[in-house]
């Protein structure tokens, strides 16, 4: 099975996946503190952004793109997941980012085909 | 039976195999509470919030009906008839008394009521209630000026504008008004122009009351006078549809295609029948189709508008006239400007067309009988309208100046005998009331800057609607003095057209008789000097026709003056005094206004542009004076023609 798929076309790359959500959530966010008003604008501007540079990697690949934003007010936060695919290509990779007032949360979950 | 289908496919086909593990669960994001940063927070209290609490409303505007309130008093002479009996009937009438007479308590009963009766003829006679005290007092007749006031302006809801061809008011007297759109112009109508044609309320010119969609644009559409429900149009491809209103905007009946007109059908009319089902139409194709409503697949009956019934020969109509009180005769304008007058139960097909009006110079677009003279009626053509009495074929009785535009459509004023309207292609609308002036219209309206195509007056007179070329149709209110009938009115006018036609009359006979003396002579001569002259007008075409037969009238008129007592002046110094003697003539009839009809006011201006009144006294003038010699003159050209 590895002899015709293998290396880095075919597999999800933590490294790069966690730049471009950085990437996203910083576009998006940036310093700008807690607005109830703009949140949802702030998650599906960070998603969309996410699937689209991962597309834009052009690899054989299912996106799921997760992002929960949370107000820094001492409310504790915990979530996990957990699944059952190929471990050799797929791979998922959550990015927590936070600034004075938020926490944003954005997981990948990428399903070689 | 089994049936089995074997699937076969490479393993490398199915792409990667599946080899699915479980990837132990993994914590994303693991914060803890921190109470610190709780104090970073207040509690909002109080909260603002904003709630509704009452109905919801929305607001909407409705249309409604004006009602126009009056007070009448009733004057009640007799009543309280059963249903059954009809008080207008003697006979029922003595029998119901004789019936209540035997009635045991009709003696108490009359004894009863004596008293009560008594009682208020007591009160009767010391005060009649009933008195009119201004009586003998005549109120003043055409007091305001006369005058129309735009009441509602319908526009053609499409983008591509069409022309308003037709109107037809609902003819229960309700105030709905049906408009026929179409293009006229050949050729030029824009693809994706709508079809359909509407029916307006007068009093909503926002939306229509019905669309009608037929399968051609429409260039005529006529309410039934019997059932209101049907309209019937006319196709600009020539088919005939019926509507009815019940059904909606689809067509209830059409007629086929192959058995309908060739041209565009420009007017359809209902007959006068007894199931009301009956119609006829016309077309620029010279056919005069006739059609039952109940069976629509072909012509009940059909005629060319052509004296030996040639379809090749005939002329094609743009108008139609039918009065219901004459059921078999009908009357066409053509093309050519001539007015057929026709009669559709005539003995053999030569006998259908009666009679044959030439005037026109252009083509006829109205028609239209008198509604209180129907013998008289009126058409529009080229830039006048005219006036004709049915006996006179030779030439109109009354026609109106020469416009400098073209004129559209004519009709008569429902109510007013004397009262017709014009309209032409500068967009303006005349009312003419011959009473009052018969040189100039009483009242010249610009309804609009586009030409004005189609006009239709309502049957109580007061409003007239009229359609313009880009599809407004506009509703007129005529001022009081245009539609109320004026005392006398019917008699003046029925005066007037008989004068008319006198005069007529007179001048054709003159004619006739100055023909046939000419001939006699001719004849006389013939042998003696005028065989010659006349053999060459007859013959040679190439030379002056023209001088030899003036030449030949001259040596005629010269040979009359011998035999006349009066001498008479000859045609040179006529035509030097012309313009003197007309002069001379004005003067008099301005200084002698006895010579006119008495009982008209304001007809001085009328004689100078109005032939109608100028020789009307010619019956009484006697035969020889320099008057009756102008006449005489007035003929001559056509003599040397």
């Amino acid at each position: 099975m590895d002899d015709f798929q293998s290396g880095e076309e075919t597999t999800f790359v933590v490294d790069e996946v966690t730049n471009i959500i950085k990437e996203a959530v910083e576009g998006a966010i940036g310093g700008s503190g807690y607005q109830h008003n703009k949140v949802n604008q702030w998650t599906s501007t960070i998603v969309e952004q996410c699937l689209n540079q991962l597309t834009k990697l052009g690899k054989p690949f299912k996106y799921i793109v997760t992002c929960v934003i949370m107000q820094k007010n001492g409310a504790g936060l915990h979530t996990a997941s957990s699944c059952f695919w190929d471990n050799s290509t797929d791979g998922s990779c959550t990015v927590r980012w936070e600034n004075k007032t938020m926490f944003c949360i954005v997981s990948v979950f990428g399903l070689a085909i | 039976m089994e049936i089995a289908f074997p699937y076969i496919k490479k393993r490398s086909e199915f792409g990667r195999q599946c080899n699915f593990s479980d990837r132990s669960a993994e914590l994303h994001v693991d914060i803890p509470s921190d109470d610190t940063l709780m104090h970073d927070f207040i509690a909002r209290d109080p909260v603002d919030m904003g709630i509704q609490c009452v109905q919801e409303m929305s607001e909407h505007f409705a249309n409604t009906e004006r009602y126009e309130t009056s007070i009448h008093g009733i004057n009640h002479t007799e009543g309280g008839w059963p249903k059954d009996v009809n008080p207008n009937e003697v006979e029922q009438v003595t029998r119901y008394r004789k019936k209540v007479e035997k009635d045991e308590m009709y003696i108490s009963a009359v004894l009863h009521l004596g008293s009560i009766m008594e009682h208020c003829i007591k009160q009767n006679n010391a005060l009649d209630i009933y008195e009119e005290y201004f009586e003998d007092i005549d109120f003043e007749e055409m007091d305001e000026p006369a005058s129309a006031k735009t009441l509602n302006v319908f526009r053609d809801p499409n983008d591509i504008k069409r022309t308003a061809t037709s109107i037809s008011w609902h003819p229960d007297g309700s105030c709905n008004l049906a408009v026929a759109y179409c293009n006229l112009e050949f050729q030029s109508t824009l693809p994706g122009t709508s079809m359909c044609s509407y029916i307006w309320d007068v009093e909503n010119p926002n939306k229509p009351d019905l669309t009608i969609k037929p399968v051609s644009p429409l260039v005529c559409l006529e309410y039934n006078p019997k059932d209101t429900h049907t309209l019937l149009g006319g196709c600009y491809n020539g088919q005939i549809i019926l509507w009815d209103t019940r059904k909606g905007s689809q067509a209830a009946e059409i007629t086929p295609i192959e058995q309908s007109h060739r041209d565009p059908t420009y007017k359809t009319l209902w007959i006068q029948s007894k199931t009301g089902t009956e119609c006829f139409s016309t077309s620029t194709d010279g056919q005069v189709l006739w059609w039952d409503i109940r069976k629509m697949s072909e012509p009940t009956e059909k005629m060319y508008l052509d004296k030996k019934q040639e379809f090749h020969n005939a002329q094609g109509a743009y108008c139609l006239e039918y009065e219901p009180t004459m059921p078999t005769k009908f009357m066409a304008g053509t093309e050519q400007g001539n007015i057929i007058s026709c009669n559709r139960k005539a003995k053999t097909p030569f006998d259908k067309i009666a009679a044959i009006y030439t005037g026109h110079i252009g083509p006829v677009y109205a028609l239209q009988r008198n509604p209180q003279f129907s013998k008289n009626f009126l058409s529009v053509g080229d830039w006048c309208a005219r006036i004709w009495s049915e006996d006179i074929r030779e030439s109109s009785i009354m026609w109106t100046q020469q416009y400098s535009a073209y004129l559209t459509d004519g009709c008569w004023s429902p109510t007013r005998a004397a009262v017709f309207f014009i309209t032409k292609m500068d967009g303006t609308l005349d009312v003419w009331d011959i009473l009052f002036k018969q040189n100039y219209p009483t009242l010249t309206l610009q309804v609009c800057d586009v030409p004005l195509f189609s006009v239709s007056a309502h049957e109580s007179g007061k409003l007239v609607a009229t359609g313009a070329d880009n599809g407004t149709t506009t509703l007129l209110e005529l001022s009081e003095g245009l539609f109320t009938v004026a005392r006398n009115e019917k008699l003046i006018v029925t005066n007037m057209f008989d004068r008319e036609t006198r005069r007529e009359k007179i001048l054709d006979a003159r004619h006739k008789e100055i023909r046939l003396k000419e001939r006699a002579k001719l004849e006389g001569g013939k042998d003696e000097k005028h065989l010659s002259l006349e053999k060459q007008v007859v013959s040679v075409a190439g030379v002056d026709v023209y001088s030899e037969a003036e030449k030949l009238f001259f040596s005629i008129v010269a040979d009359e003056k011998k035999k006349r007592p009066i001498p008479m002046m000859n045609y040179e110094e006529v035509e030097k005094k012309d313009l003197q003697l007309q002069a001379e003539r004005q003067a008099a009839l301005l200084a002698n206004p006895a010579l006119e009809e008495p009982e008209l006011f304001e007809q001085e201006t009328a004689h100078e542009t109005f032939p109608g009144v100028l020789k009307e006294n010619a019956e009484e003038i006697p035969p020889d004076l320099p008057k009756e010699e102008a006449d005489y003159k007035e003929s001559e050209p056509e003599e040397a023609a």
